[in-house]
């Protein structure tokens, strides 16, 4: 067993979790504003093929990364428009675009680099890891800490700004408002429409991040359909965490703990199908057991049988 | 400068088909309280909202301070000094009394909203005007009187000089009106204009210095109070006189129907939940619960009708105990509801009238056989409803979301009335229709009554509960602090016992 | 009439619309869009084998928008559908491999028993969380579709492998016959416009279809009459994994004779794609769904005759999808009606109010 729980599993479970934890913030924006985004799963698609295209082609990580960005930008605000121009159903639009992400990237694959299936190369540039010297002589520390990729350091980061800018600031809380009681804010004066385009930018920003450290830090390859349900790992998240950046994060940590600890049990002889199935069945057991205790809480209190405070 | 701070000339607006306002005039004066009134339907709230921004004019023309406005949002009529408070309150129950005041002009320091120099400026209001609210607490938990003033400090705080209320008073107990008065003629002892919406002629007649009628969309004429009298408002706002005090009929009253033994329920809000309630009601009698919205009734009514699970005791209709049984089952046992919301629970808006009609009767011979859906029976059935509730338009195959509030309310008591064989729920029936409606619903359920149909009635509206009931239980924070006959009720003891106030209420 | 007409002329507009990008991204490629949908149609239609694919493919379509507009009609959005498919599949294949005690005829009904359980109870998860405890379908169907992937390729890999190269399982011992062979176009296709028609039937013209599309519409409503939401929500989302069950049954008696590996992979997704052209109106899916199995089997001749990769059919597709979803899209004609939905339908009405969810329905879209 020690094989299984030991300092290294800390990171793994992290590791594991990032990717997630990313899509969770895409989507925990817009939920602020009482948009589901169900597209997550593809505005993170289309940013990793973009950042293992441009990477591949320009050699320059961050210029993928950025491209990878604004292509999870023009996803998202394909669902916005149909969304709130057109009215769109979120749940159709967002299959739709998720959909379309798998279509276009398949097809840009196999037009554009003229590949199939996965598309690996050498000249992939991928996201540096941060090394850090002084760590070494820490045994402990340096297992759990040292050689994180940049990005991993950037989603602490992203989780904090998240929280600060939805609670501390202007903008956060006519966020809120609006996604609470959208009559309420715009008779405040809020451009309600425009706070959720914002809303629904900034998610395909943060998704298209979370597509380019998939696929140029979490690993260094591009494969078709690469996301595999992550996006949906990070809705559920969301709702795991109440939309809550923090609480999200958590919930993703523990997606991520399934997904290695999992990953261990294979060398034990545990079945790869089921292996690979731990994490579907964990996020789905996790997100049914809180909602469920969510709800046994909301009955308790509206309880007459409970007395106030 | 013009004489008017606000002027509003030949205003158009429809909403699709349908003209909210055909011919709207309006002015108003700086220091002024000026009350538009009309009955429900008449376009008196569209009005203000066109002039708050909320939706584009069609045509007309709106000055402010004698600047001709091209076209306005809420944003702008804010910075120009308008504010508003709405009918439905519009205040985010998730946030704070301090967050929803500054929503929209937060001041800031950095990046950060600065919460002191927020507090210090909306306390300086509070202070100014004696009003009692509480800034920490979330909306969800203050009371509806407490959320009307969060309103007003917030028109205040964007520095409003003209306030718009739209229908303050219909939440509110008498005594709340009281106070709400002296605060509104504080503000005009302040310089402030106040516009005044409302369908009650005599608090119009207290507060007002002149007052505007509306009658279907249409501008009717302005009055100075000196010069008028409830009387003659009441005559330009519906064209004709109108008796809405129907004589009652004969109590004749039987065994009981409903009995309602030390109720316990769950509720939406802590004052809302339902605290040991018991009453009864005989056959053939209404019996109206008063009370201030969100006091529990709604909760009371749901676990009446099983909508919402009774925690602890029992309901038994006619004998036989029907706690917690399914709303089906307690149809089955001779009970209909008229729900207090008819676009939410009273009607599917996506079906037709004729198949709303026959809802609840749908498994029912000759509604069904075999599973299958006898669409010929429910036209049949729904045509007859039709002309008897005057339903209009008379097109049953007509979807009822194309229907004005007061005929897909008259769908919704068509369908229960005709169902009811041994109690009638009825909750808010003349909420939001028109007044002709209002005459036949009410005078529908003496009808149900004189059935030999015990009549459970909720209302709001105390005019209606003392004009309808034969016996009044008053609720208030989910338990009933008083019952009696309705001899013996009047506005002023219903009001002290929906504000809890049991001991004045004895001594009056 | 004038709806079905207006929603026909809709539907022929975006689906012009999504050709017309699609030539734009084949122009954009280098090739020439006209020879390409040519070459598509021809994939299609040229020739008996040709013919009979395409039909193949459209009898799991046909299926599952069925499947996808049934739960769709009680308010649900079942993505689970494929996985419905997968494990009506593995279960249909598990009876066909090893209840050869049974006579033939019994044994092919046991088959579909067999998938129809298995989709009825696998549905029943996320409409339970749905309706008791408002957990988003959405979100459980898809991660749930992992699941069944993954349990269908462990069965297929290990206890119930056939030892050959491919993942895939013994043969069953009852098939379904073919029509048009050697291509795989089987009598399934009859069992499917059979519960098509049965489906059709029971939303038009039954009183469980009036509560189906009661509580669809306003699960509020329906609790507050006499129906209960809860329980209708999770009938048809039942009904749904049921006709997903047998989708699947089909394609493993029908097509291909035994259990293969990751045979249902999209399958799901195109017949709710077709379902949610027409807004889930049964009547009208098996139309999108014939539209979209002529776009699935040309594809394949498009990419062998020209240059042009029949991914660009998942694009079309799915940029149509994206298109149709747009409610006030292609209504130029009606700008009164839309600015009946930005104010109130009534003017005695307040302003609509946007309020949340309070949960208590359980079936209404989350």
């Amino acid at each position: 067993m020690d094989n299984i729980f030991n300092a290294s599993l800390i990171y793994a479970t992290f590791r594991s979790a990032t990717p997630i934890i990313f899509a969770a913030l895409c989507a925990t924006i817009t939920q602020q504003a009482d948009i589901l985004n169900i597209g997550t799963e593809g505005i993170m698609l289309t940013g990793a093929f973009m950042a293992v295209a441009i990477s591949y082609l320009t050699g320059s990580w961050i210029l993928a990364v950025l491209v990878a960005m604004i292509a999870g930008l023009l996803i998202a605000m394909i669902m916005a428009v149909g969304h709130l121009k057109y009215k769109s159903e979120i749940c159709a639009i967002g299959m739709g675009v998720n959909l379309f992400a798998i279509a276009i990237t398949k097809f840009l694959l196999n037009t554009w680099l003229g590949k199939s299936g996965t598309f690996m190369d050498p000249k992939i540039v991928p996201i540096p890891h941060v090394h850090l010297a002084f760590l070494e002589q820490i045994p402990f520390l340096n297992v759990i800490f040292n050689d994180w990729c940049i990005m991993e350091w950037l989603v602490i980061v992203l989780i904090v700004f998240v929280w600060f800018m939805l609670y501390k600031t202007r903008w956060g809380l006519h966020l809120r408002a609006v996604g609470k009681f959208p009559d309420a804010a715009q008779v405040a004066g809020i451009n309600v429409n425009a706070v959720k385009y914002q809303a629904m930018a900034i998610s395909g920003l943060l998704g298209g991040l979370a597509g380019a450290h998939l696929s140029l830090g979490y690993s260094q390859m591009f494969t078709e359909n690469m996301t595999n349900n992550r996006g949906f790992m990070g809705v559920a998240a969301m709702f795991f965490g109440g939309a809550h950046p923090v609480y999200t994060s958590i919930g993703c940590l523990v997606f991520g703990f399934a997904d290695s600890v999992g990953a261990r049990l294979q060398a034990y002889g545990m079945p790869s199908e089921i292996v690979l199935m731990m994490p579907y069945l964990v996020t789905i057991v996790v997100l049914a057991l809180s909602m469920i205790s969510k709800k046994h809480t909301e009955k308790k209190r509206k309880s007459s049988l409970q007395t106030a405070k | 400068m013009s004489e008017f701070s606000i002027e509003m000339k030949d205003i158009v607006k429809s909403f699709g088909s349908v003209q909210a306002v055909k011919n709207g005039q309006f002015t108003l004066k700086q220091g002024e309280i000026h009350s538009l009134i009309g009955e429900n339907g008449a376009g008196k709230s569209t009005m203000m909202k066109l002039l708050y921004g909320l939706y584009p004019i069609d045509s007309g023309e709106i000055r402010v301070n004698g600047e001709l406005i091209k076209s306005i949002d809420p944003k702008k009529a804010i910075s120009m000094g308008i504010g508003m408070v709405h009918q439905e309150f519009m205040l985010v129950k998730e946030l704070t009394v301090l967050e929803n005041i500054i929503l929209g002009f937060e001041p800031r320091k950095g990046m950060v909203i600065d919460f002191d120099a927020a507090r210090k400026m909306v306390q300086e209001y509070i202070d100014r005007y004696g009003m009692d609210v509480q800034l920490n607490k979330k909306i969800g938990q203050i009371s509806v009187g407490e959320a009307q003033r969060v309103e007003i400090i917030k028109t205040l705080c964007r520095g409003a000089n003209i306030i718009i209320l739209d229908e303050p008073t219909a939440v509110l107990t008498p005594q709340e009106c009281t106070q709400l008065f002296v605060i509104l003629k504080s503000l005009r002892e302040s310089g402030k204009s106040i516009i005044f919406i409302s369908h009650k002629l005599n608090e119009v007649m207290d507060i007002s210095d002149r007052i505007s009628v509306m009658r279907q969309g249409q501008y009717i004429g302005t009055v100075k109070k000196e010069n008028t009298s409830p009387a003659d408002l009441a005559k330009m706002m519906i064209g004709r006189e109108v008796f809405l005090n129907i004589e009652k009929t004969k109590v004749n009253t039987g065994k009981t129907v409903l009995e309602v033994k030390d109720l316990w329920t769950s509720g939406e809000k802590e004052i809302s939940k339902i605290r040991g309630v018991s009453l009864d009601v005989k056959a053939g009698e209404i019996v109206g619960i008063a009370g201030i919205d969100g006091n529990g009734q709604s909760e009371l009514i749901e676990a009446i009708t099983g909508l919402r699970a009774v925690e602890k005791g029992s309901v038994v209709l006619d004998g036989e105990n029907i706690t917690n049984l399914s709303p089906r089952k307690i149809r089955g046992h001779g009970m209909a509801h008229i729900p207090e919301d008819r676009n939410t629970r009273g009607l599917n808006r996506g079906m037709s009238i004729e198949d709303n009609l026959v809802a609840d009767k749908i498994d029912e011979k000759p509604y069904a056989s075999h599973f299958c859906l006898k669409k010929d029976a429910a036209h049949h059935f729904a045509e007859t409803m039709a002309e008897k509730f005057d339903i209009r338009p008379r097109n049953v195959k007509a979807l009822t979301s194309a229907l004005s509030g007061g005929n897909a309310q008259k769908v919704v008591v068509a369908r229960e009335v005709t169902s009811a064989t041994k109690l009638l729920v009825a909750s808010q029936p003349t909420r939001g229709v028109d007044i002709g409606a209002i005459e036949s619903i009410r005078s529908t359920l003496q009808e149900v009554k004189s059935r030999n149909i015990g009549v459970l009635l909720v209302s709001a509206d105390l005019e209606e509960i003392l004009s309808l009931s034969d016996r009044i239980v008053v609720m208030y924070e989910g338990r009933i602090t008083g019952r009696m006959r309705a001899e013996e009720a009047t506005e002023e003891n219903l009001g002290l016992l929906m504000m809890g106030d049991v001991d004045q209420a004895k001594e009056e | 009439m004038k709806q079905t007409f207006k929603n026909s002329r809709k539907i022929l507009l975006t689906m012009l619309l999504a050709l017309g990008i699609g030539a734009i991204f084949i122009l954009a490629i280098g090739e020439n869009p006209l020879s390409a949908y040519g070459a598509l149609l021809r994939g299609a239609f040229d020739g008996k084998l040709k013919i009979g694919t395409t039909l193949a493919a459209f009898t799991p379509l046909l299926l599952t928008s069925c499947a996808f507009a049934v739960a769709a009609q009680a308010g649900a959005f079942n993505v689970g559908v494929e996985g419905e498919v997968f494990l009506g599949g593995l279960v249909a294949a598990y009876i066909g491999i090893n209840w050869g005690f049974l006579p033939k005829p019994i044994l092919l009904v046991a088959c579909f028993a067999g998938a129809i359980v298995i989709g009825m109870l696998w549905a029943l998860i996320p409409a339970i969380l749905k309706a008791y405890y408002n957990i988003s379908e959405v979100c459980v169907t898809i991660l749930m579709n992992s699941v069944a992937l993954y349990i269908t390729s462990y069965f297929v890999n290990g206890p119930m492998s056939a030892g050959v190269a491919n993942a895939q399982s013994l043969p069953v011992l009852v098939t379904l016959p073919k029509i048009l062979p050697p291509s795989n176009f089987n009598a399934g296709i009859f069992i499917a416009i059979v519960v098509q028609l049965l489906i059709i039937f029971m939303l038009k013209k039954t009183t469980w279809g009036y509560k189906i599309h009661t509580v669809g519409t306003n699960p509020m409503h329906a609790e507050y009459i006499g129906i209960n939401p809860k329980k209708v929500f999770i009938h048809s989302m039942m009904l749904s994994g049921a006709i997903g069950g047998i989708a699947g049954c089909i394609e493993v008696l029908g097509v291909h004779g035994y259990f293969l590996n990751n045979f249902a992979v999209g399958l799901g997704t195109n017949g709710m794609l077709a379902a949610l052209i027409v807004k889930s109106n049964v009547a009208l899916a098996p139309i999108m769904a014939f539209f979209l199995a002529v776009l699935k089997s040309g594809a394949m001749g498009m990419q062998q005759s020209t240059g042009v990769p029949k991914s660009i059919v998942d694009t079309i597709t799915s940029v149509f999808i994206i298109i149709a979803t747009m409610e006030l899209l292609f209504q130029f004609k009606d700008k009164k009606r839309k600015n009946m939905e930005s104010g109130p339908a009534s003017p005695d009405e307040t302003i609509p109010v946007t309020k949340k969810d309070d949960g208590k329905a359980g079936a209404s879209r989350g």
